[in-house]
């Protein structure tokens, strides 16, 4: 019998063409009871591939190929536990001293750490061939007693390949006389690069990545033929049937590489308590000290639910997860950093009592079993929401302290080859020219999910290109096979994972590029499917916002506010999202939330769980947001789709909207345990799979069959189970992020200047552009004061005035000035006031001609001399006297001028210059800083429009339905859903609100270029108004050509 | 008699719109749009005013201007600009031999002292208009003692325009600030600082200007006020030379389009003659009937540079600098018969690199080289029977295909010490890789022989070859290669050494051959015999 033993896959990074699924896959066609994965320096491949081959009753060998200092690879199988650990040791070792990607031992570094390691004597870059290469035979022979003196005689083996190729004949014969000089067993293996034949074309486009040739230059850098592939013992065994040993040896190793990636040998971290206390007791002193904080000493309820809830984390043994996650927590609050648990953590009342949610869940009634359940066996994930930047940073670097920098590392994030990259380096690769490489680009869009043909054809004819034509239909075969193959290894965004003791000998380390990280070789999902644990700290813009926005207030409103003691009923809160004033809320603000907020009209806290949860693409796809909406208005029989599921489906009207729902709409009408309906909500979620899929489905209809569910009502509850499993929230999420929604509205509604000055320096993030959130504000009465050199900081600040804080925008919004020299600026503005452009620019000497123009034009420097006002033109003048380096003969007379006040610095204003009007300034503002915090640009022009009939924005609420209507502004957003079968929505801005424009497909057709071009537009078309919900069904568009400035839009499609 | 300097500026407005009207007059009535840019973004560049009432604008795309059916839209013509650019220069050197090529839709032309010949600047500047009339275009002319302002009132103002001594600031006051055509970044400056026209310019104070803009915006004050002066800048005789023929209809025999090549090469070569220098290369360029541009559309180096419709293109490089017209022609004649157009020819444009003339002198102690002028006629000769890639040197390609080579082209130009040095060089390599490895040589068979094999299992047991037959003793192999798998034809190829003994009375009775058996073709060859 023969077994591969030395295969790479294509997480070998450009060096293999299959994925280690196929590759196990193809192995287990053949019959061969076990494989070996060897890939480049890395571990990458491992979990997928022992996955994948445990599922199909295939042994997973682990090893790697290491590369030596030298330029050759050592091919290493691992044959104990204590093997893997010197092999993910010595990985992480070599990769951690070496920056991004490379990295490589030396021979010396072996002591020690070669056991439970076998060392084969590779192919062509291993260290037989390497040798022979470079002195011979006897050279040759050397390096394998070398080898033998490194990991020991017995494992050692001469390994022997056969590609056809007389060189490589030339040094198995050399091998074999030093095999049987040195008495070493001969092992017979294909040096794997691709499962199938036909994917050696993959690997030689890879040849070329990585080479940077194209496939017409890379001449002998390619393969010389297709033999790498995974060949049947059937045809290793006719290729070397005069060297039957070899085949055998292949077997006898084997059976000795007795490590799988089962005994991987994790351990999430004790935590260390207080006493000796045992961890659990730990956890239930602070659930039950938490619970008298968020429920008091007399709710029975919540008392039992955290009971069952601590046993349940007893029986699985959590409860250092907790702990170590509570311990996070903790950092944050010591540190003032705001943090929320979301996901399906806040089903849990013991989270809820640690702190680590905010969500009540057991006044929610929320499904526990959702987060944690004996039956599934799984480590919980609990996601941590926490400020973006420098505080989420902190935390990172807080949980790298405490479990030391080879206890913690963040999850990689495997970036595969997708669409117009992929199709890019192929094209490429081809020698595509530049031209033809961009339709074939733009093509990729087209023919990505789509498996027609004919249609294909026509897509590739229509844009000139023949696929008939052999490149051009090699090149689209080649992008469809290289789909989903490992291009790189990148960071995830938030996943960090800790270890008791060393994760070095867990899985092996690299650096990540940001400075300061480390990463594991796995992503999250090869971590998770591996079992380890897995905490996510995520940055959300809308912390950042909150966190800034209660500092501001404890130092302007002199008042402590408790985001987790709000108000619970604010009026005012209820009131703005009932009329959709929600622009910069969190999860709330977006164009198909505010039409769908006047009529779900929320009334209380639970209102606006499912308001974040009803505008997700699931509920759309599965038709439930018109049935709740009609429900809700009583316009429809809150019925639920079957009898059986009223107790689940009451509470949102009969419709489903939760992922919970789901899960338990299986569990009812199925007869689905929790595990399967996890499996179900699994199967339709982010890695689909049509096979699994189509599985789950035929399951889930036999159960209801066999409940008596049968007919449409099984076809709606299939539908609704199917269409929102990937995109539908999960009731404590949508809890979660309801909450922060509450927190957002409250501080807009009660604190506008404070929320405003937060949002505006968090950008970027949310739906809308600063130039839409300072009009929104405008329109609520807040002040704004323009940039102003002379009091401006970096950060937009509110004004110490008492009546209504006004909010100084702040010098981060001058496009183009660098963050060091406005730093520079207030330090020398501090130290003494500047009395001059001159000056500043003599104090200021990094500031740039072009950053001084932006000042200068944006009205900054219109009070520097605090003797006079100069205008913005007059400014600009100045600006380029000041900017002119003075030459040589000058240089000394300024310097000596410097230490008094001189003629140079003392404004020139030629009074020739005119000042710029209101549309100049307008204009100049928005080129300037994107914004204005002057008057909207349509007020100027209202008298005129009120002439040819324009109606403003907010006058279209009390016009009819129907009515025919013309209206004028900005375009502040464009949108074009997926689920919106081609309709786009507008939002047009003026001074009074924003109007909501709907067109229709042709139209959009008709007038595409106009809409996506136009930063001003007028629409002629018939006024909707239902429900409160009011918009435009546009009729004519064209361009509004009175006003030059122009405010960025959004665009999303 | 005082002398006093006396300018005239010449401007083509719409040049671009202009540069085509002369070649095709009838366009110059009907709305026509000018299109240009990165492709497929073609944008419209220049229209005319029947185009533009129609709704055409500047910067349209091409896709937006063929909504228009009446207009007729252009590719711009660069060789028909600079046809028009040439007449324009031909116009001002029949006035006056001072001369400065401004621009390519602007001459400034020194007219001083020349009332004597033409009149006053009046009829100076009538006779001008006329004869740029004359050659098609429509031009602007203005006359001022100082030079820059005759240059900017003839772009901003039409017709002749006589501009008094002393008026010169009051012709230029209400004229935007864009006419004295500063650098962009003072453009924006005046911008930015709501300077618009040249009054605002004049009115600020030269000084502070100087401070502010430097020298540049002084200048352009001095511009501004009507007292801005340089010297002329005499046009320099240009060292590009290029001839065009039109045909009303197209020439599709060899015959007919060797007169017109031969016509065109005379007039180069007189061209050339007279200002002393050769040819080192000429390109031709050929427009073909669109009917046939498929034709063209198929080789796969067209598919990476995909040429414009229509067109054929060739090149011929000279290994000396010649001007022997009857050459050329029988070059280019030799050329073509080899690789003919393929389409009727409707545009002919030569274009001659120049070069000056060769001087040599031949060294006593390196052997005569061919006349490279009859070696190059010798292999252009060849070419013409056996194919332009059929004739040169041998070159080995970085392939794993056995065998694989290139022809380069043949050249001696390189001959002499140097060369000695470099086989030199070459054999000692071959020599220290010989010592290293001991290969055994192999006598290549090109094209390789044809022979039928029988095999056992995979193995070749039987040969057969030149007539000839044999037993295999030994058989090594395969060695299998295969590679262009992203080209129309790939190759793949198992290679045996084989040990053969032959029937009969062969001689020798044995032998060591290399047989390769052509998995595309599914043929048996030998490709040698070893040594």
């Amino acid at each position: 019998m023969y077994i591969e033993l030395h295969a790479r896959s294509a997480f070998s990074f450009l060096e293999g063409a299959s994925s280690p699924e196929e590759m196990a896959r193809s192995c287990a066609e053949f019959g061969m009871p076990s494989m070996a994965l060897l890939d480049r320096d890395g571990l990458y491949g491992a979990p997928q591939f022992y996955l994948a081959a445990n599922k199909i009753g295939v042994r997973a060998h682990i090893g790697a190929e290491v590369t030596c200092v030298q330029g050759w690879r050592y091919p290493l199988l691992v044959t104990s536990h204590e093997g893997y650990k010197n092999l993910c040791r010595l990985i992480t070792h070599m990769k951690l001293r070496a920056a991004k990607g490379a990295g490589a031992i030396e021979v010396r570094e072996w002591e020690g750490v070669s056991h439970g390691l076998i060392c084969l004597t590779g192919g062509d870059e291993g260290p037989l061939a390497h040798a022979l290469r470079n002195g011979g035979r006897e050279a040759a022979r050397k390096v394998i007693e070398q080898l033998c003196g490194i990991f020991g005689r017995n494992n050692v083996y001469v390994e022997l390949q056969r590609h056809f190729s007389v060189q490589e004949e030339r040094r198995n014969q050399v091998a074999i006389e030093i095999a049987r000089n040195l008495h070493l067993p001969l092992l017979a293996t294909n040096g794997v690069t691709h499962a199938s034949p036909a994917q050696r074309e993959i690997l030689d486009v890879f040849t070329c990545l990585r080479h940077h040739r194209v496939l017409a230059n890379a001449g002998r850098l390619l393969s010389c033929n297709s033999e790498r592939y995974l060949k049947s013992p059937a045809q290793m065994a006719a290729l070397f049937a005069d060297l039957p040993e070899a085949i055998a040896s292949t077997a006898e190793l084997a059976s000795r590489l007795q490590f799988t990636l089962k005994d991987l040998g994790y351990k999430f971290p004790t935590y260390p308590t207080p006493n000796n206390q045992s961890q659990m007791e730990y956890l239930r002193q602070r659930a039950l000290e938490g619970m008298v904080h968020r429920y008091g000493t007399q709710n029975e309820r919540a008392h039992l639910q955290i009971q069952r809830e601590l046993s349940v984390i007893e029986k699985l043994d959590l409860p250092g997860y907790f702990l170590i996650v509570w311990d996070i927590i903790r950092f944050c609050r010591e540190k003032n950093i705001l943090v929320q648990g979301r996901g399906s953590a806040a089903n849990s009342a013991v989270c809820y009592s640690l702190g680590i949610t905010a969500v009540d869940p057991v006044g929610m009634n929320l499904l526990f079993e959702r987060f944690l359940s004996e039956e599934r066996g799984e480590w919980p994930d609990i996601d941590l929401d926490l400020p973006s930047g420098d505080q989420r940073e902190r935390v990172i670097q807080y949980v790298y302290e405490r479990y030391g920098k080879l206890g913690a590392a963040m999850t990689a994030n495997v970036i595969t080859y997708r669409g117009k990259s992929a199709a890019r380096e192929i094209g490429k690769v081809l020698s595509f020219g530049q031209e033809t490489l961009d339709r074939l680009a733009s093509l990729v869009s087209a023919w990505e999910y789509t498996d027609s043909n004919d249609t294909l054809t026509r897509q590739f004819r229509d844009a000139g290109l023949d696929l008939a034509n052999h490149r051009i239909s090699k090149f689209f075969e080649l992008c469809q096979k290289v789909q989903n193959l490992p291009r790189h290894l990148g960071q995830h965004s938030g996943g960090m994972v800790v270890c008791q003791g060393q994760l070095d000998s867990v899985v092996p380390l690299e650096p990540a590029t940001m400075p300061g990280r480390v990463v594991v070789q796995w992503d999250k999902e090869d971590c998770a499917d591996m079992g380890i644990i897995k905490i996510d700290l995520l940055g959300l813009g809308m912390m950042a916002v909150l966190e800034d926005s209660l500092k501001l207030i404890r130092a302007h409103n002199k008042v402590e506010i408790d985001l987790g003691h709000l108000p619970q009923d604010d009026p005012a809160v209820y009131s703005a999202l009932q009329h959709a004033d929600t622009i910069g809320l969190f999860q709330v603000e977006s164009r198909a939330q505010m039409s769908c907020l006047p009529r779900l009209k929320p009334k209380c806290f639970y209102d606006i769980v499912v308001q974040v949860a009803i505008i997700r693409p699931g509920p759309i796809v599965g038709k439930m947001v018109h049935p709740y909406l009609n429900r809700r208005q009583g316009r429809e029989v809150a019925e639920s789709l079957h009898p059986s599921l009223e107790s689940t489906l009451s509470r949102t009207l009969g419709v489903p909207l939760f992922q919970e729902q789901l899960l338990r709409m299986a569990m009812i009408a199925a007869g689905f345990s929790g595990g399967e309906a996890e499996e179900l909500r699994r199967a339709f979620g982010f890695k689909r799979s049509e096979a699994r899929m189509k599985d789950i489905e035929i399951k889930l209809r036999r159960g209801m069959e066999s409940k008596g569910v049968t007919g449409e009502t099984q076809n709606k509850i299939v539908q609704a189970i199917t269409s929102f499993a990937l995109y539908g929230f999960p009731e404590s999420h949508a809890a979660s992020f309801a909450l922060i929604a509450y927190a957002s509205a409250f501080l807009k509604c009660h604190y506008l200047a404070v929320f405003t000055t937060a949002m505006l320096n968090n950008q970027p993030m949310g739906f809308y552009q600063p130039a839409t959130l300072i009009k929104d504000a405008q329109r609520h009465g807040q002040k704004f004061k323009p940039i102003d050199i002379t009091c401006s900081q970096w950060e937009c600040t509110i004004g110490e005035s008492s009546e209504n804080f006004p909010v100084r925008i702040g010098l981060r919004y001058v496009k183009g000035l660098h963050k060091e020299t406005a730093l520079q600026i207030l330090t020398q503005r501090s130290i003494q006031p500047f009395a001059s452009i001159e000056d500043l620019k003599q104090r200021v000497p990094q500031l740039q001609k072009d950053e001084m123009r932006v000042l200068a034009a944006i009205g900054a420097l219109n009070f520097i001399s605090n003797k006079t006002h100069i205008h913005r033109r007059s400014a600009l003048w100045q600006v380029e006297r000041a900017a002119r380096p003075a030459g040589e003969l000058f240089a000394e007379h300024l310097r000596n001028e410097n230490s008094g006040p001189a003629s140079r610095f003392l404004p020139s204003d030629p009074m020739n210059l005119t000042p710029m009007n209101n549309e100049e300034r307008l204009v100049a503002d928005f080129n300037g800083t994107g914004l204005t915090v002057g008057h909207h640009p349509m007020a100027q022009h209202r008298a005129e429009l009120n002439r040819s009939g324009v109606s403003p924005a907010s006058r279209l609420a009390a016009l009819r339905d129907g009515a025919f209507v013309r209206v004028a502004g900005g375009v502040i957003v464009r949108q074009r859903p997926g689920t919106a079968k081609g309709f786009v929505f507008l939002s047009l801005e003026d001074e009074t609100g924003i109007a909501n424009i709907i067109i229709q497909p042709q139209l959009f057709e008709k007038d595409h270029t106009t809409v996506v071009h136009n930063s001003f537009l007028l629409i002629e078309g018939i006024l909707q108004n239902q429900d409160g919900v009011i918009s435009v069904k546009a009729g004519i568009i064209k361009p509004f050509h009175l006003i030059k400035a122009a405010a960025p839009a959004h665009n999303f499609h | 008699m005082s002398f006093t300097a006396l300018f005239a500026a010449v401007y083509v407005p719409h040049f671009i719109l202009q540069a085509i009207g002369r070649s095709e007059p009838e366009l110059r009535t009907h709305p026509l749009a000018i299109v240009d840019g990165p492709s497929p973004t073609f944008q419209v560049i220049a229209l005319n005013r029947i185009a533009e009432l129609l709704g055409v604008a500047r910067g349209m795309t091409k896709a937006a201007a063929s909504q228009f059916a009446q207009v007729t839209i252009r590719p711009r013509c660069i060789i028909h600009e600079a046809a028009a650019h040439a007449a324009l220069l031909d116009v001002a050197w029949s006035i006056t031999p001072r001369v400065e090529d401004t621009a390519p839709d602007t001459l400034l032309l020194d007219i001083s002292g020349l009332a004597s010949l033409f009149g006053d600047e009046e009829k100076i500047a009538l006779e001008i208009v006329e004869r740029a009339s004359a050659l098609g275009m429509n031009v602007h002319v203005a006359i001022s003692a100082n030079l820059e302002t005759a240059r900017i009132v003839a772009r901003a103002l039409p017709g002749p325009t006589i501009v008094p001594d002393g008026e010169e600031r009051h012709f230029l006051e209400t004229l935007p600030v864009a006419m004295l055509s500063p650098s962009l970044e003072l453009a924006e400056i005046f911008d930015r600082w709501g300077v618009a026209t040249c009054k605002a310019l004049t009115s600020l104070p030269v000084l502070s200007l100087s401070e502010c803009v430097g020298q540049e915006g002084v200048r352009l004050h001095a511009i501004a006020s009507g007292k801005g002066m340089r010297p002329l800048l005499l046009a320099e005789p240009v060292q590009h030379f290029e001839e065009w023929l039109e045909l009303d209809d197209a020439v599709d025999d060899l015959e007919s389009l060797s007169f017109l090549l031969g016509r065109l090469l005379d007039q180069l070569s007189a061209r050339l003659s007279a200002r002393a220098v050769s040819i080192a290369a000429i390109h031709v360029h050929f427009e073909l009937q669109p009917a046939f541009d498929h034709a063209f559309d198929t080789s796969r180096d067209l598919l990476r540079v995909k040429p414009a419709p229509g067109t054929f293109s060739c090149m011929l490089e000279m290994p000396v600098p010649t001007r022997d017209a009857k050459l050329l022609l029988k070059l280019l004649h030799l050329r073509l018969q080899s690789r003919p157009p393929g389409a009727p020819i409707q545009k002919i444009q030569i274009t001659a690199q120049s070069s000056l003339a060769r001087v040599t002198q031949s060294s006593l102690f390196v052997p005569t080289a061919p006349d490279p002028d009859k070696l190059e006629l010798t292999i252009a000769r060849i070419a013409a029977v056996v194919g332009d890639s059929n004739v040169g040197s041998p070159q080995l390609l970085d392939s794993h295909q056995p065998d694989a080579f290139q022809v380069r082209k043949f050249s001696v130009a390189s001959a002499g010490i140097s060369d000695s040095r470099s086989i030199a060089q070459s054999v000692s390599t071959i020599n220290s890789q010989s010592s290293a490895v001991t290969a055994i040589a192999l006598h290549a068979f090109r094209p390789p022989v044809p022979a039928r094999v029988q095999l056992q299992g995979n193995k070749p047991t039987l040969v057969f070859f030149q007539g000839r037959s044999g037993t295999v003793l030994h058989a090594s192999g395969p060695w299998r290669t295969s590679g262009q798998w992203w080209e129309e034809k790939p190759w793949q190829e198992d290679a045996w050494d084989l040990e053969i003994l032959f029937s009969g009375e062969a001689q020798p009775p044995r032998g060591f051959y290399r047989f390769s058996y052509d998995g595309m073709l599914e043929k048996w060859f030998v490709r040698g015999v070893y040594d």
